[in-house]
Parts: structure tokens; sequence; C-alpha cells
């Protein structure tokens, strides 16, 4: 039976699933509708080698039109406006109706935007794809004081790429710590003093009242009346599912679009994959929402498998990374269900990795060193959590015994 | 294919089995692992980024980046999984009286 496949949205899962699909499904007609003139690339290198012009737009993309045409993938630069789940038609601005057999949603995530009371709303950057970044990168060479609202990922990175950069940097974050609370305060605060170490500014636990603009230049009011004086303002406060195209139809939504473990939504022949999508993970029996890069291939990989027929359920232990200046930081599991801590390592030289226990069973582990120190431990960490065994506690607290003496086991 | 391109690394016991050592020769690193039918040698930095594979993990006939899990096949140097979509190069390696020589062109 020739199918006619769509994916809406072209970034990494989308692509991924569409290459996934074409594996194992060479009749089916597939199609990627994209919002963005650009065929799928890797956002990682945005907030990172991008700004620091060790990549170039054109190193970014996952692969070339020739490997789309050689795969008979089509792909369409155009934005979706409406969607009619009844008979699977999606609509165009322009016009244009698609119908489809199966859909594949995979449209991201987008930035939270600031609000503000004045007329600021161009005056404020936020980085989520690459013309934003080709935009900050062009602006920040005239600028020197740069404020970043928002300690998270993102921002610390543009912080550490822009301090490379020989800029002045402050991160103003309204909570106590950095990285929110998914990252221990102990590896935050390992983070942060980097962040000083290398000349950056960070504030805690302060509020922006208020941002005026005084010639080219900026003022921002803090909720304990300080003020700042700075040239530029980007913003990184976290992100939302892109969502808004379903919020009047029958698909179910809850921080995302709710999938079960087949990537398969409420609604028959939809399914979801990515940033976008809030999956059930039963490893951990329980829905969760990932926005990481690893996570993004992964499920787009299995949506594309289960959307061939080829049922497959997603079991990936989450994974994702953050590089600021000389740290590298990784993330696996999860990090809020626990009933023990265990650290390893208290150098950052060699790396400092905090595990998370819950039934003497790993079931997450937060680590940060100088690039190449937690990497090698952090996947060991993720076979022993996805092999559900008591591990040996000793091993795991002394930097001196290897990990993959567990894993032998 | 003359004897001066093999380059001695060091004895055969100064790796684990289903591990790897770094060896650094003028201005190039190489990684020299062990695996259960041998010995190889490959390119010591990562394709990705600027990465030193010591670092990674070997499982198997894979090398694993430790900075973002590109994974490498260590006996023909190929890419296997992303970020990492450049191979890796390999070199040959020899055992003579229990040390272990690679060939650098
Ligand atoms: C600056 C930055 C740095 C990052 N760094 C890291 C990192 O270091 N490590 C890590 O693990 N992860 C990182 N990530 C996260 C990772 O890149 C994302 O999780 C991943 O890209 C998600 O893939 P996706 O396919 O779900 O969504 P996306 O790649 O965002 O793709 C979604 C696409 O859908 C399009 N779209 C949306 N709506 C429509 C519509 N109505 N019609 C047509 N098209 C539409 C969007 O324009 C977009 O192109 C970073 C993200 C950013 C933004
Ligand atoms: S540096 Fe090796 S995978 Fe990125």
């Amino acid at each position: 039976m020739k199918n006619n496949i769509i994916i809406l949205g072209g970034g990494q899962a989308g692509i991924y699933a569409a290459r996934e699909i074409r594996q194992n499904d060479p009749k089916s007609n597939i199609k990627i509708l994209g919002e963005e003139n650009l065929l799928p690339y890797e956002r990682p290198p945005l907030s990172k080698d991008f700004l620091l012009d060790k990549k170039k737009a054109e190193d970014l993309y996952f692969h070339s039109s020739d490997v789309l045409k050689n795969e008979n993938i089509e792909f369409e630069n155009i934005s979706i406006n409406k969607v009619d789940f009844e008979n699977k038609k999606l609509f165009a601005k322009n016009d244009n109706v698609y119908s489809y057999d199966s859909l594949l949603i995979s449209t991201g995530s987008e930035n939270k935007k600031l609000t503000l009371d004045n007329n600021l709303k161009n005056d404020i950057y936020y980085l989520r794809n690459l013309e934003e970044a080709k935009k900050i990168k062009e602006i920040v060479s005239n600028k020197n004081k740069i404020t970043i609202i928002g300690g998270g990922f993102i921002g610390l990175e543009i912080a550490s790429s822009l301090s490379q950069l020989q800029k002045k940097v402050i991160v103003i974050e309204i909570g106590n710590q950095l990285m929110g609370r998914i990252i221990p305060k102990q590896i935050a605060d390992l983070v942060q003093n980097t962040h000083i170490e290398h000349g950056n500014e960070i504030i805690l636990n302060k509020q922006i009242e208020k941002i005026t603009k005084k010639n080219d230049d900026y003022e921002i009011l803090l909720n304990d009346n300080s003020l700042i004086e700075t040239d530029f303002i980007i913003a990184g406060i976290g992100s939302t599912p892109t969502v808004k195209l379903f919020e009047n139809t029958n698909l179910k939504l809850d921080n995302g679009i709710v999938t079960n473990q087949f990537c398969e939504t409420s609604i028959k022949d939809v399914y979801a994959a990515g940033d976008v999508s809030n999956f059930y993970h039963p490893f951990y029996e329980r829905n969760m929402r990932l926005e990481s890069y690893q996570h993004a291939q992964n499920h787009g990989i299995c949506a594309g498998k289960n959307i061939a027929g080829v049922k497959t359920e997603y079991t990936s232990i989450p994974w994702m990374w953050s590089d600021q200046f000389n740290l590298n930081l990784q993330l696996t599991g999860i990090c809020d269900e626990y009933d023990e801590i265990i650290e390893r390592g208290n150098d950052i030289n060699n790396g400092v990795i905090y595990f998370f226990l819950k039934n003497n069973k790993i079931r997450g582990a937060c680590g940060v060193g100088v690039i190449g120190k937690v990497g090698r431990d952090i996947r060991i960490t993720s076979k022993l959590t996805e092999k559900d065994t008591i591990v040996d506690k000793q091993i795991l607290s002394d930097q001196n015994l290897k990990l993959n003496k567990l894993i032998q086991k | 294919m003359s004897e001066e391109n093999w380059i001695e690394v060091g004895s055969t016991d100064s790796i684990e089995e289903e591990d790897l050592i770094r060896f650094d020769h003028q201005d190039k690193t190489f990684c020299v692992y062990k695996l259960t039918d041998g010995f190889y040698a490959t390119d010591g930095i990562c394709t990705h980024e600027a990465v030193h594979l010591e670092d990674g993990l070997v499982m198997d006939d894979e090398i694993e980046c430790p900075m973002h899990q590109g994974i490498f096949n260590i006996k023909s140097g190929e890419a296997l999984s992303p970020p990492a979509c450049e191979d890796l190069k390999t070199y040959p390696v020899k055992v003579d009286n229990d040390k272990i020589f690679i060939k650098i062109d």
C-alpha cells in the first residue's frame, strides 16, 4: 500500500523519522513540511561553536539535499496554520492543502518571551534558530556589555561564548542557583565559579522590574532597586512545546502532545516526537518531555519505525550535555526521583558526578568536568540505569575504581 | 614499506583488554586499543570536535567519544553514530617481542 506520510516540522526529530521510515518502507511518499527555509540542522552549535565562528552555517546540516533526493524524501518550506484531524488535512497560509494517511508532528519547542509592558519587544533577542543566531552574532560584534536574562543552559552557553569573544557579560537569574533545580546545587556552583573566573558576572535571586531604553543603551532595574547598564539584551528563560496549532482540536495536550511509548498520540495515525512530545517512558513508568539532541534523534527514529509499521517501544535512557568554557556537563536518566545521592570525585579537573539512587538502583546522574572527564562514567551510568540492578556504592563513590567493573558483573 | 615507519608504542601489557591508551608522536595523538582479537590504532582526536578519545568508552569494537557520544568502529574507523559523521583514521599495528608498533604514514 502506498501511503502519504507527512512530517510536520523539519527539525532533528523530523529528519531522523523520515530516514527511518524510508529504511523500512521503500514505497510511501514522505514529505517534510518545515517553516524554516533550511534543511534540518543541528541546534546545539548555535549557542557555542557558531557564535564562536568555529562552525559555519553549512556545517550544521544533518544531511545534504542529495541524501534526501536519493532516499526520495521531499522537503517543502511551508508554514502550516490549520489542522483538520478528522479529514486528515493540513492547511498552509498560502492556501495549500496537504492530505496525509499518517502524520508525525515534530514542531519542537519555542522560547518563552519576557512580558514587558513597554515597547521593547524588538530590542530583546532570543536564540532558537539559525536566523536568530546569525543576527545575534552580527550585532554583538559592535556591543561590549551584554546582559543575559535567565541562567539556564542556553543562556549560560551564550554567556560562555560571548565571554570568549572578549565581551563583558552579566547573567541575571531569578532562582537561587544556575540551570534550575534539575542540576544539583553543587554542580551549578562549580559551573558558576567557572563563569566568574572568566570574568562573567552572575546575579542570582533577582527579578527584572523594568527595562528602559537610553539612546542605544538599556537600563535594567532589578527588584532590589539596583540598576544595570547594558548595550545588548538576550533572554533565555525557558521554552514551551510548539502546540498552538492544536489547541482547539481533539489532540490530547498536557505540557506538549501526550504520546504513549510508541510515539502514538490520542488520535489514530497521528504521532509526535522530539521536544513537542510529552511521552510515556516505560522504564520510569511516567510521562516526561525532554529537550535534548539525543532524545530528538532517538525519538524520531522510534516514531519512524512505528509509522512504518515496525512496532517499537521507546526505552532510551535520557541524556543531554552542555558545553561552557572548558567544561562539559552531562545529565543522564532522571535526577528528581531518589532516596540517596552519591558523590564521585570533587575536583572539576578530574570530573565530579552525582548519582541519584532509589532502592539502591541508579535512576540518573549529573556530572561536570573539564572536557572529556565525565563522559565515559556518565555513559556507563546510562547502561547501569537501564540494567536496573543494585549497584556497589563503594565503586560509585571512589574515583580510583573504574565504573565499568560494575557493568561486567 | 620501510621499517622506519613503524613506531614503538609500548609493551603489550600496558593496555588492559577492552581498553585503550593514548600515544603522542611528534605533534600527533593516537589511540591504541586492545580488543579481544588483538591491537588496533586510530587517530586520538574525535572528528566531531577536537576532543581526545583517550577518555572515551571502549565497548566491543567501538569507541564512544566522551563529549557527545559520537561512536566509531575501531577497526574500520567508520563513524557509526551522530553527532560524529566523519570517519576516524586508522593505522596498522603489529606486535613484536611483546612490544606494540603502529605504522604512521
Ligand atoms: C541554542 C540551542 C542549543 C542547544 N544545545 C543543546 C545541547 O548542547 N545539548 C543537547 O542535548 N540539546 C541541545 N539543544 C536541544 C536540541 O537542539 C533540541 O532538543 C532538538 O533540536 C529538538 O528537535 P525537534 O526536532 O524536536 O525540534 P526542532 O529541531 O526545534 O525542529 C522543529 C521544527 O519545526 C518547525 N515548525 C514548528 N511549527 C511549524 C509549523 N506550524 N509549520 C511548519 N514548521 C513548523 C520549526 O520551525 C523547527 O524548524 C539546544 C537547543 C537550542 C535551541
Ligand atoms: S566531540 Fe566527539 S562526538 Fe562531539
